[in-house]
């Protein structure tokens, strides 16, 4: 496993070959020393106190019964995991989840990438570019609370869509998108496609703004098609953009939980029932903070997976 | 790209067509639903159920405007929004420029160790951390107060931003930082006299993300205040849904109030942010 | 001296600067709780009435108790509902509730075990308050932990128009009538519906206020003893009904997902033709659609029954923190909102009925609905079975996914018994 550069280092700078050797005395090597721990200290400082503490309360409470609710909480080992993990509601959660998350990653993917290229094109005038730019950015604008409520009413039973989808005629009959369980997954992923592609689509669309022309002129010359100058040219030279969004989007969207909270609240039937909502109603409903910690530490472990991919991905990019 | 495939007459006619059917097809459904928005602002509660659905009714007012516009705590909420999603940006900008400094131009043990954990913090699930978090800001006297706000958001946004301005300072020469030695400086003027004026656009596009993170963020900005005078916009915006009915109009206008000053902030950084967003990342 | 050592005090000072920019922004935030210079001391109270009563009318009655008592500084700490409970929850788990709280009989248990609200009756006790006015007291093994202040009943609201259209001449009083007159105002077509069923498993409370409530106002009960006991004939009867109605498609579509909300917002839009509602929504609908013409009646019960009839209600709760440290205080506004006068005059602008049994309610200034409301209320008995009782929300939301289950014929209703009864069972 090669993890010996990632993102986050520099571009194969060596320090120690670069420093004049004139200034190679005792204090010199010190600050020298030092001085990375001084500048990446306010960083660490904060992410240890705000993160790494309450992680560890997390997987402390995870080992405990009765957590938090009880006075004397007792250590219980690995109880709370094996009743998270033979929970069914939990294995449907995680089965949930992982259609949403794949399912909202490709799409912001593939349309976010779509406009992106719709925006980038030479055939149109700079001002109408900048004026449908504007336009295609409006849902990130929104806080999720907001979108959950829109597409409630624009997905009501008799909402503005059921009633557009009947008068063209593709309807017969309102669907209840949000409440019907064999669509109610659809209908939560499409809103989230809605309120996330706009990040997807600035991200690529400055990718796309950095593809030489020079490369596509010769692919062009040598007379390859659109398609073949996008497959050959175009895509290999964002791939590393659209992995390391890919990723991020996958641990995003994982915990998602405001939208389907107030959409469906995890139902019809634990149709839209993911790892967050479970999380939550352990938590907050249930009072059992135990189990929801147990069952938050093995999202954590699941998205550090993930993580760790992004990381890796980001070695093999430098 | 530059105009070089206008080459022939014709099909390019037709491609302009086709590519702006496309672009006019994409903004119906990123703008419809921002247009019901608005048009539900506009409409009298009882009208928003109407059927058939109206984009324009009979009860057209400002009023929902009017009552948020009027009143003192509304106004407080988008005041709160504005001074933590403000102090949230330069605060992430200068720990993360400081930070990025630190990984891109030295090698130090841990260095691996610490990359990971900042790259595996957005991996925490933050409805997970409500709980201990809460009892953790009460400990250190951050409930309910700007500064536990401003740092909890911090932590969201930091790990991108230091991604980010790490990949942007690697796309810069050395031999910048090394001149300014020569000079007579060290590695804060460095840092400050020459990385950060060229890195502006790179500063931009973070800043601007940082911002609609912090602007937008819901869940902790919910949990971890609990007086109107500390309460941000997205709450504000909650507390119009009642225990037993919505403000739809006013919840409406307010959402749409609450998106301008981050449009206002797009239009005015585009250029720069969509420059900016990536070309740390590509750099061959 | 290298150039380069100066980067690090210069790097601390800036820092500096940026922890003293923070430190002053602390400054901003509200004053710390506790006690005053003169003795005085102050005691938080978080609540969600605030915003449901007119403007400025809690802060009226805050006021007057200020001035009764001078050394007692309250402040008020108001959040909708829905953001309470979230708030409460973790506030309590951290040992850090408010001096004094709004409840809702659903977290009383909980939080009681948790010892996070104390034991009022020693307290009502050291003031000598008599305690025999009180309408009822929220108990968890035997001891007082919630005052209802504030009762609001869940009886049937009826839009007379849409019955009218119907062709039917008074509101239904039992189960035949009722599912007669949901299939006539269903057949209006249109969007129309004859009722609505939210059972959206986010805020599962349908489950008390929709379902159980067929239960209840035909004198039924879903416990033993203290105990679950949802495999019972009156409950098994009620669910059957309740299945009946979805079959024949008297109910507002997208029930499974609806939230409350919904259900008022469809009522008051005149979209479905009769609800159970709260009482306390009669303002609201009447601000949103002043068309409407509706009224409210008793709970239909079984054909055959013939004793009182319950009905749901709902409470604005009192309890006061068990880590307070001026619980003596705390016990003072509890009393004060107790009182007969004090609680008669909360209760007519909050449109609920008293908690304090001698109060009487100012129905002079009220919607006459409320007259006709509170005689329902007397001829039959406060019933919400889910007060008190421990995991109260997730009992609901257990009840919740099996019935749904039965309404989507994945299973009959004697197994979404079978399957709540066990569930409980584990509760318990």
């Amino acid at each position: 496993m090669n993890l010996s550069s990632t993102n986050i280092e520099g571009l194969g700078v060596r320090p120690a070959a670069r420093r004049p050797a004139a200034r190679s005395n005792a204090a010199v090597v010190r600050t020298r020393r030092l001085a990375p721990f001084a500048f990446i200290s306010p960083t660490v400082a904060l992410i240890t106190v705000l993160t790494v503490v309450p992680i560890v309360m997390v997987v402390g409470y995870s080992f405990m019964d009765s957590a938090i609710v009880a006075p004397n909480p007792v250590f219980v080992g690995f109880a709370n995991y094996l009743k998270v993990l033979s929970d069914p509601t939990f294995l449907l959660a995680l089965g949930n989840t992982f259609v949403f998350i794949s399912l909202s990653t490709i799409l912001h993917l593939v349309i976010g990438l779509a406009f992106a290229m719709l925006l980038n094109t030479s055939l149109l005038s700079d001002v109408t570019k900048a004026i449908f730019r504007v336009v295609y950015i409006l849902p990130w604008l929104f806080t999720i609370a907001v979108i959950a409520v829109v597409w409630r009413l624009i997905m009501d039973p008799y909402g503005v869509a059921n009633y557009i989808l009947t008068s063209v005629g593709i309807l017969n009959q309102g669907v209840n998108w949000l409440a019907t369980p064999g669509s109610a997954m659809g209908a939560l992923t499409f809103i989230n496609i809605w309120s996330g592609y706009p990040f997807f689509m600035i991200s690529l669309l400055a990718a796309l703004q950095g593809v030489p022309t020079v490369l596509h002129e010769a692919a062009r010359v040598d007379g390859a098609g659109w398609w073949q100058r996008f497959r050959y040219v175009t895509l290999p030279h964002i791939r590393p953009v659209i992995i390391s969004m890919a990723v991020l989007d996958l641990i995003w969207t994982s915990q998602q939980f405001a939208l389907i909270w107030l959409t469906t609240g995890g139902g019809p039937l634990g149709a839209t029932e993911m790892l967050s909502t479970y999380t939550y109603k352990q938590a907050f409903s249930s009072f059992e903070f135990a189990t929801a910690s147990a069952s938050a530490v093995i999202v954590l472990l699941l998205t550090m997976i993930l993580a760790f991919f992004y990381v890796r991905q980001q070695t093999v990019r430098d | 790209m530059s105009d070089v495939t206008v080459r022939h007459g014709r099909p390019n006619h037709w491609l302009k067509a086709a590519a702006f059917t496309g672009l006019v097809i994409g903004a119906l459904y990123a703008g419809l639903p921002v247009l019901w928005m608005l048009a539900t602002s506009f409409k009298g509660n009882g009208e928003v159920f109407a059927v058939p659905p109206k984009l324009i009714t009979p009860g057209f007012s400002l009023d929902a405007y009017t009552a948020i516009l009027t009143d003192p705590a509304r106004l407080r909420f988008f005041m709160n929004s504005y001074i933590v999603a403000i102090a949230v940006t330069l605060l992430t900008l200068l720990t993360a420029m400081l930070s990025a400094y630190g990984f891109s131009r030295y090698e130090f043990p841990g260095k691996k160790l610490i990359n990971i954990a900042i790259v595996s913090v957005q991996a925490v699930p933050p409805i997970t951390l409500v709980i201990p978090y809460f009892g953790l800001m009460v400990a250190l006297g951050l409930y309910n107060t700007y500064p536990g706000l401003i740092l909890t958001h911090m932590v969201f946004t930091l790990p991108y931003a230091i991604i980010m301005m790490t990949a942007y300072f690697n796309t810069l020469p050395r031999e910048l930082d090394e001149a300014v030695k020569v000079d007579g400086g060290n590695a804060w003027t460095a840092l400050w006299r020459v990385l950060v004026p060229i890195s502006v656009p790179g500063i931009v596009a973070v800043g601007v993300y940082t911002f609609m993170i912090s602007w937008n963020e819901y869940l902790f900005a919910l949990t971890l205040t609990r007086t109107d005078a500390m309460r941000t916009v997205p709450i504000g915006i909650q507390l119009l849904m009642g225990q037993h009915s919505y403000e739809w109009n006013q919840m409406m206008a307010m959402s749409i109030l609450g998106s301008i000053p981050v449009l206002l902030l797009f239009l005015l950084f585009q250029r720069r942010f969509i420059g900016g967003l990536t070309s740390g990342a590509v750099k061959d | 001296m290298s150039m380069r050592r100066r980067g690090g005090p210069r790097l601390l000072a800036t820092l500096g600067t940026a922890a003293a920019m923070v430190v002053a922004m602390s400054g901003c935030s509200g004053p710390a709780p506790g006690g005053g210079p003169t003795g005085e001391v102050t005691i938080e109270f978080a609540q969600w009435w605030e915003p449901e009563l007119p403007a400025g009318s809690f802060a009226g009655l805050i006021d007057e108790f200020q001035k009764e008592n001078p050394t007692i500084k309250v402040k008020l700490l108001s959040a909708p509902f829905a953001s309470t409970q979230q708030q409460m929850v973790a506030a309590a788990a951290s040992g850090q509730l408010p001096d004094v709280v709004g409840l809702d009989g659903a977290w009383v248990s909980d939080f009681a075990k948790q010892g996070a609200i104390a034991d009022l009756s020693p307290l009502l006790k050291a003031d000598n308050f008599p305690e025999d006015q009180l309408a009822s007291q929220v108990k968890v093994n035997g001891k007082t932990y919630m005052i209802p202040v504030v009762n609001f009943v869940y009886p049937l609201f009826v839009n007379n128009d849409l019955l009218q259209q119907a062709g039917v001449s008074k509101a239904p009083t039992n189960r035949s009538e009722f599912l007669d007159a949901a299939k006539k105002i269903s057949a209006l077509g249109g969007n129309v519906k004859g009722w609505a069923l939210p059972l959206d498993t986010a805020v599962p409370n349908g489950i008390q206020n929709d379902v159980m409530s067929w239960v209840w106002a035909s004198g039924g009960s879903m416990l033993k003893n203290g105990k679950p006991d949802v495999t019972n004939a009156q409950v098994k009867s009620g669910v059957e009904y309740v299945k009946s109605l979805y079959d024949a498609d008297v109910v507002a579509p997208g029930a499974l997902t609806m939230k409350e909300q919904d259900k008022v917002e469809k009522f008051t839009n005149g979209q479905v033709g009769m609800v159970i509602d709260s009482l306390a929504h009669i303002t609201l609908i009447k601000k949103n659609n002043p068309s409407l013409d509706f009224t409210v009646a008793a709970l239909p019960s079984e054909d055959s029954y013939t004793g009182k009839r319950g009905i749901p209600y709902a409470s604005w709760g009192i309890g006061v923190s068990d880590k307070s440290a001026h619980k003596a205080e705390a016990a003072k506004l509890v009393e004060f909102l107790m009182g007969k006068d004090v609680n008669a005059q909360l209760s007519t602008l909050a449109n609920g009925f008293p908690g304090n049994k001698t109060a009487s309610p100012d129905f002079s200034k009220s919607d006459p609905l409320f007259k006709t409301a509170f005689d329902i209320y007397q001829a039959g008995y406060p019933a919400n079975e889910f007060v008190g009782l421990p995991k109260s929300d997730h009992l609901q939301r257990t009840f919740d996914e099996q019935l749904q289950k039965t309404l989507t014929d994945s299973q009959s209703v004697d197994q979404t018994l079978t399957a709540v009864q066990s569930e409980w069972a584990s509760v318990f």
